[in-house]
C-alpha cells in the first residue's frame, strides 16, 4: 500500500512476523524488549505509539514531558488545560464531550481520548517517574506484560524538545540504577494523521531492533566473546545506530536522533 | 528453590520468573527471594540461568524500593555470587554486563558498610576483587561490558572523591569519600582519591582519544553530569576535557546512514551535557568557554547537515505571526507601573458641566473658551497627521496617561449617570448581574514548577484554567429570567428576521460569486519550491499547508463532492420542465457547475503547466461518479464523460506537435472511452499533429492494457477515415493486430469492386 514510505520496511524488518493491516499480529513470544513513548502531552503521538506497539506484542509505557497536559480548546489562546498523573483520559473525555461535542468530535479530541482511555487509566508525566518502580498494579494497561519491572530498554520521543528535556531530567537523576537505555527521538508533527504514520514507523524500528536484540541472545558462550570482529560478533547496543541508519533510510521524513544514557 | 536438574531450564526459568513478580510485587520479599535464587545461578548453572540471575541482581541491587538498610544486607550476602559470576564467566556478554551494572549498584552500599564497620575485612576484600576483576576486563571487552565498565568506573569516583552535598539523597548517589574518617583502618581517603583519578582519566581517554564509537563516548557523557555538579575536584578535569573533544570529526568520513546517526548522536549528547551544566549552574568559572562551544557546535552541525537553515525560518515566521510574547510581556509591565517619581501634573481636568453633553465636550480637556470653539475638521487631514505624529513623539507619558485617564473618568462618570437613570425606570429587585468569576470555582491549585520545557508557564496560566473551568460551570442563568418583563428595560424575545426567499436566479448569481471567491486566492498563493517537493506517496495529506497545490486539491473537491447526493432529487424535476421555455441546471449543482466552469477556464489559462490539475480534477469527478453510481439512484448526473471531453476539446484547439502532455494526459485520467479517443481523429487531419496523436494511441496500447482494444478500433478507425495517417497506423496495426489491416483492404476492394460493379451496370 505505502509504496513510498516505510514498505521496504516491514519487508525487510519483520519477515517472520509481518504487521497485518490493523495492527494486531501473532505473539511470536522469546526476547522482547521492552519501550517506553514519549510526546508532550501523554495524548496523540506517544499514545499512538504506545497503542502500536502494544498491538505488536510489546512491553510498553508512555509518558509526556509537558508541564500540564494541553488540548486544543475553541480557540488558539483557550487550550483545555489538564494536571498530569491526576486525571484520567475518561474524566477529561467526559468533561469534552459535556462541554462542546460538535467541536471536539470534529476535531477528533473525542476520538483521541477514546482510543486512550481503552489503553490505560491517564496521562503520565515523564519528571514524575520513579524509574524501576514496579509496575504491578497496571495489569489492564496496554502492553504491561513484560512491563513489572518498571524500567525500559528503549525509549523513543516523538520531537526533539521532548528528547531534551528526557536526556536533560535523566542527567539530573544522576543515573542512580546504572541501567543502559537508548533514547530515540523521532520528530513526528502533532496531528492525528503524522501520529500514525510515526506510530507504524515505531513498530519498524522496534521490529528492527528487536531482531538484533534477539539475535544477540541466541548467541552463547565463546560465539559471542572472542569470535573475531565484524557484524557477527556486534552487539545489540552497538548495532543500535546501524539499525537507526537503516530506519532513517526508509522513513526519511521522520528525522532521528539517537543517544545512549543512563537511568 | 534448589536446583534439580530433573527440573527443564524452561520450567526453572518459568518458577524463578513468579519469585521475581512476587518480589516486585511486596517488596518485603525482596531479601528472602534474592538469598534463595543465588544458588540457582551460581557459576556451574547453565547460561540461561545466568543470564536471568545477573539482570535479576542488578534490577534488585538499584530497585528504588528498598531503603539503604535494606539494600545492606541484600548487597553484602550477593558479593559471592556476584564475584564468582564475573570471574567464571568469560564467555558471556550479557551475564558480564549485568552483573557489572549490580557491581556498580553494590559499590556504593559496600563502601558505605565498610566506612560504618570497618571490622568487616571480608566484605571489603570481595568488593575490591570485584573491581580490580572489572577493570582488567574493561579493555577489549565487548561493547556492552565496556559500557557497564565505564559506569561501575563512574559510581567509583563518585564514592571515592568529596562531595559538595548538592546531589540527591537516594541510590546512593549521596555516599562520597567525605564520610570516610581520616584515621579509617582499611580506607586511605588519599589513596583513594588517588584511585578515582586514575579511574576518572580511564573513562575520559575515550574523550580525548577523539574516539567515534559513539556508544562509548554518549555513555560516558551521559553519566559525567553528576561528577561535575557534586564532585568539585573532579570538574575542571571533566570540562577541559569534553570542550577538546571534536564530535563532528566523523564530518570528513563518507556520510553513510549510520555515520549521520553516530555523528547527529555525539554532538548532540555533548551539547546536552553542556547546557545541562550551564542551566544547573549558571555562575560556572567556565560559563563563557561552554557558551562558546555549544555555539561552535551548532555551527558547524548545521553546516554539515544543512538543516538548520529550516528551523530557523520557521521559528522567524511563528514569531512574525505571534509577535515575540515575551517582550509584549515586558513592554505591558512597563507601562503598567509607572516611575515612582511622577512630574506634578501641569494639566488640570476640569469636571464636566452637568446636564446631556456633546461627545466633543467630552474629549476637550482645556478650558480656554477661544480654543474649544475651534473646529479641527478645519486643518487638512495632512497638517493633522504631522502635528499629531510630531506630538505623540515628544509628549511626555505621564501627561498622555493622565489624559486619557482624565476622559476616561468622564466617560465613567457619564456612564454611572445613565445607569442610575437607567435603575430608575427598572422595578425594585432586579437581579443584580452575577459576578463574572465565581471565586469559588476559580483556584486550581497548580503550583509552578522550574522546568523550562515551556518557558512562558506563568500567571497567565490560571486565567486559562480559570476560563477552562467557567466553560464547564453550568450557564450562569439568563438575566431576563430574574427581570421583571414590564420593566422598562425588560427586552421582548429577538426573532431573526426569515431569510428572504432564493430563486433559481439569484441562487445561479450568488453562486458564481462564491465561486470566483474560491479561486482568489489562488492567484497570490505560491507554487512550492521545485526543491521541496518531498514524495510522500500513499501518506500524502490531501492539504496539509496553505499552498497552491493544496488548495487546488480543495477547490477540486469542492467542484465535484460539496453537494454530493443532493443532485439527483432535482434532475426529475429538470425533465419536466425541459419541455418549457428555459431549461435550467438544478439549484443545488449551480455552484459546484459554475466551480467546474472555472476550474476548466483556470486550466485552460495556461493548459500545459496545469494538466496535472486537470488529471487530479477528473480523478475527483471519476470518483464522485464512481460513488453516485453505487448508491443507485436512477438519473443521478454523471459529470466525468462530460468534462474530459470539454477539456480534451479545448485542448485540442491549441495543440502542436510537442505538446506530449496529451500522451501525458491520455495516460494518466482514469477513464477512457471511444468518444473520447475519437477525438484524437481531428489530430490526424493536420499532418504536423498526426505524430503526435499516432504516439498518444501507441502509449495507451503499450502502457493501459484495459483501453488496448479500445485504443486500437481508434487507431483501426483511423486507419480507414484518414488516407495520410495510413502508414503509420498500418505499422502499428501489423504489430498489434496482425491480418486487420489486409482485411480491411480486401475488404474495401470488394466494397470497390462492389461499388464498380454498380456503376458498370448503371452505365450499361
Amino acid at each position: 500500500m505505502d509504496t513510498i514510505n516505510g514498505n521496504a520496511a516491514s519487508a525487510s524488518a519483520a519477515p517472520a512476523a509481518p504487521a497485518q493491516q490493523n495492527g494486531h499480529r501473532e505473539d511470536p513470544g522469546g526476547f522482547k524488549l521492552k519501550f517506553c513513548t514519549v510526546c508532550a502531552s501523554n495524548q496523540n503521538r506517544s499514545m499512538e505509539g504506545h497503542l502500536r506497539l502494544a498491538l505488536a506484542n510489546y512491553p510498553v509505557i508512555s509518558f509526556g514531558t509537558g508541564s500540564l497536559v494541553r488540548l486544543p480548546g475553541p480557540t488558539i489562546t483557550q487550550p483545555n488545560v489538564y494536571k498530569f498523573n491526576e486525571t484520567s483520559y475518561d474524566s477529561i473525555y467526559r468533561e469534552l464531550e459535556a462541554k462542546d461535542p460538535r467541536l471536539y468530535r470534529a476535531n477528533g479530541l473525542l476520538n483521541m481520548l477514546g482510543r486512550n482511555r481503552n489503553i490505560k487509566w491517564g496521562p503520565e508525566r515523564w519528571q514524575d517517574w520513579q524509574v524501576g518502580m514496579p509496575r504491578v498494579k497496571k495489569e489492564t494497561d496496554k502492553g504491561f506484560e513484560g512491563m513489572e519491572g518498571g524500567v525500559a530498554d528503549i525509549v523513543i520521543t516523538c520531537e526533539e524538545r521532548c528528547w531534551d528535556a528526557v536526556i536533560d531530567d535523566l542527567l539530573n537523576r544522576g543515573s542512580p540504577l546504572n541501567r543502559a537505555v537508548h533514547v530515540i527521538n523521532i520528530d513526528i508533527k502533532d496531528n492525528h494523521e503524522e501520529a500514525s504514520v510515526g506510530g507504524r514507523a515505531m513498530v519498524d524500528l522496534a521490529d528492527s531492533l528487536n531482531k538484533v536484540a534477539k539475535e544477540e541472545r541466541e548467541k552463547v558462550g565463546a560465539a559471542a566473546f572472542d569470535s573475531g570482529s565484524g557484524a557477527g560478533r556486534a552487539s545489540f547496543d552497538e548495532r543500535v545506530p546501524e539499525v537507526i541508519g537503516e530506519w532513517q533510510e526508509r522513513w526519511p521524513n521522520l528525522p532521528a536522533t539517537w543517544t545512549l544514557a543512563w537511568f | 528453590m534448589a536446583s534439580t536438574p530433573a527440573v527443564p531450564i524452561g520450567e526453572q526459568l518459568k518458577q524463578l520468573q513468579a519469585a521475581r513478580k512476587l518480589a516486585l510485587e511486596n517488596s518485603a520479599y525482596y531479601d528472602r527471594i534474592v538469598k534463595g535464587v543465588l544458588p540457582v545461578i551460581g557459576p556451574t548453572s547453565s547460561i540461561e540461568l545466568k543470564r536471568w540471575g545477573a539482570e535479576f541482581l542488578a534490577e534488585s541491587l538499584a530497585t528504588p524500593v528498598l531503603s539503604m538498610r535494606d539494600k545492606e544486607s541484600l548487597t553484602l550476602s550477593v558479593l559471592d555470587t556476584l564475584k564468582s559470576l564475573l570471574e567464571g564467566e568469560q564467555d558471556d556478554a550479557i551475564v558480564l554486563k549485568a552483573s557489572i551494572a549490580a557491581a556498580a549498584s553494590a559499590y556504593p552500599v559496600v563502601f558505605r558498610w565498610i566506612i560504618h564497620n570497618s571490622y568487616h575485612t571480608e566484605a571489603w576484600e570481595q568488593i575490591s576483587a570485584i573491581k580490580s576483576r572489572i577493570l582488567r576486563i574493561w579493555d577489549g571487552a565487548p561493547a556492552p561490558v565496556r559500557l557497564s565498565c565505564i559506569k561501575f568506573a563512574q559510581r567509583v569516583v563518585l564514592a571515592q572523591t568529596t562531595s559538595n552535598g548538592q546531589e540527591a539523597k537516594y541510590g546512593g548517589l549521596d555516599i562520597s569519600l567525605g564520610m570516610v574518617p581520616a584515621n579509617h583502618p582499611l580506607l586511605d581517603p588519599r589513596l583513594m582519591e588517588a584511585e578515582a583519578t586514575g579511574l576518572l582519566d580511564r573513562m575520559l581517554g575515550v574523550l580525548q582519544d577523539n574516539s567515534s564509537d559513539a556508544l562509548l563516548v554518549d555513555a560516558t557523557l551521559n553519566c559525567l553530569s553528576i561528577l561535575i555538579r557534586t564532585r568539585p575536584s573532579t570538574s575542571n578535569r571533566i570540562i577541559n576535557c569534553v570542550l577538546n573533544f571534536n564530535p563532528l570529526k566523523l564530518a570528513n568520513s563518507p556520510m553513510t546512514p549510520k555515520n549521520k546517526v553516530l555523528m547527529k548522536s555525539m554532538e548532540k549528547t555533548t551539547r546536552m551535557l553542556m547546557i545541562n551544566i550551564l542551566k544547573r549552574d549558571p555562575n560556572n568559572q567556565h560559563g563563557g568557554r561552554i557558551q562558546q562551544y555549544v555555539e561552535r557546535l551548532m555551527r558547524s552541525r548545521a553546516e554539515i547537515f544543512d538543516e538548520a537553515g529550516r528551523k530557523r525560518q520557521l521559528a522567524d515566521q511563528a514569531a512574525a505571526q505571534y509577535g515575540d510574547l515575551k517582550r509584549q510581556k515586558m513592554e505591558g509591565a512597563v507601562t503598567a507601573a509607572p516611575g515612582p517619581a511622577a512630574p506634578v501634573q501641569p494639566v488640570v481636568i476640569p469636571p464636566l458641566a452637568s446636564g446631556p453633553q456633546t461627545l466633543a465636550a467630552v474629549f476637550t480637556l482645556t478650558d480656554n473658551p477661544g480654543l474649544q470653539a475651534f473646529d479641527a475638521t478645519n486643518i487638512p487631514a495632512n497638517l493633522v497627521a504631522k502635528i499629531v505624529a510630531r506630538t505623540l513623539n515628544t509628549l511626555d507619558q505621564n501627561v498622555l496617561d493622565f489624559a486619557v485617564n482624565g476622559v476616561r473618568s468622564r466617560l465613567h462618570i457619564l456612564q454611572a449617570a445613565v445607569v442610575t437613570a437607567a435603575a430608575q425606570y427598572a422595578a425594585q429587585g432586579a437581579a443584580v448581574q452575577p459576578a463574572a468569576l465565581n471565586p469559588a470555582t476559580a483556584p486550581l491549585g497548580v503550583e509552578e514548577d522550574d522546568d523550562d520545557y515551556e518557558p512562558n508557564l506563568d500567571a497567565a496560566e490560571d486565567t486559562e484554567q480559570i476560563l477552562n473551568k467557567l466553560d464547564n460551570a453550568p450557564p450562569e442563568t439568563a438575566l431576563d429570567e430574574y427581570a421583571d418583563p414590564n420593566a422598562a428595560l425588560g427586552l421582548g424575545p429577538f426573532t431573526l428576521p426569515p431569510p428572504p426567499l432564493i430563486d433559481a436566479d439569484v441562487a445561479s448569481k450568488l453562486s458564481s460569486v462564491a465561486a470566483s471567491r474560491v479561486f482568489g486566492p489562488l492567484s497570490s498563493l505560491l507554487t512550492e519550491g521545485p526543491g521541496k517537493k518531498a514524495k510522500a506517496g500513499i501518506n500524502r495529506l490531501a492539504a496539509l499547508s496553505y499552498d497552491r497545490d493544496s488548495w487546488l486539491t480543495v477547490v477540486t473537491r469542492l467542484a465535484t463532492r460539496s453537494t454530493f447526493g443532493l443532485e439527483e432529487q432535482q434532475q426529475p424535476a429538470v425533465k419536466a420542465e425541459e419541455g418549457g421555455a428555459v431549461s435550467r441546471p438544478p439549484l443545488a449543482s449551480t455552484f459546484n457547475n459554475a466551480t467546474r466552469e472555472m476550474l476548466f477556464t483556470y486550466i485552460l489559462e495556461d493548459w500545459r503547466p496545469r494538466i496535472e490539475v486537470a488529471v487530479a480534477w477528473l480523478s475527483e469527478e471519476w470518483y464522485n461518479d464512481q460513488l453516485t453510481k453505487r448508491m443507485g439512484v436512477q438519473n443521478a448526473p454523471l459529470h466525468y464523460e462530460t468534462w474530459a471531453l470539454r477539456l480534451l476539446d479545448g485542448f485540442m484547439t491549441f495543440i502542436t506537435a510537442q505538446d506530449k502532455v496529451l500522451t501525458r494526459f491520455l495516460a494518466e485520467i482514469p477513464e477512457l472511452s471511444r468518444e473520447l479517443l475519437g477525438r484524437l481523429k481531428t489530430l490526424c487531419g493536420d499532418p504536423n499533429t498526426l505524430g503526435l496523436a499516432m504516439t498518444s494511441l501507441l502509449y495507451l496500447v503499450m502502457m493501459r492494457p484495459p483501453v488496448r482494444e479500445l485504443a486500437l478500433d481508434t487507431v483501426g478507425r483511423i486507419w480507414v477515415e484518414y488516407e495520410e495517417a495510413r502508414p503509420l497506423a498500418a505499422k502499428y496495426l501489423s504489430k498489434w493486430r496482425p491480418g486487420w489491416v489486409e482485411q480491411q483492404m480486401q475488404l474495401q476492394a470488394a466494397q470497390a469492386v462492389a461499388g464498380g460493379g454498380n456503376g458498370a451496370a448503371i452505365a450499361a
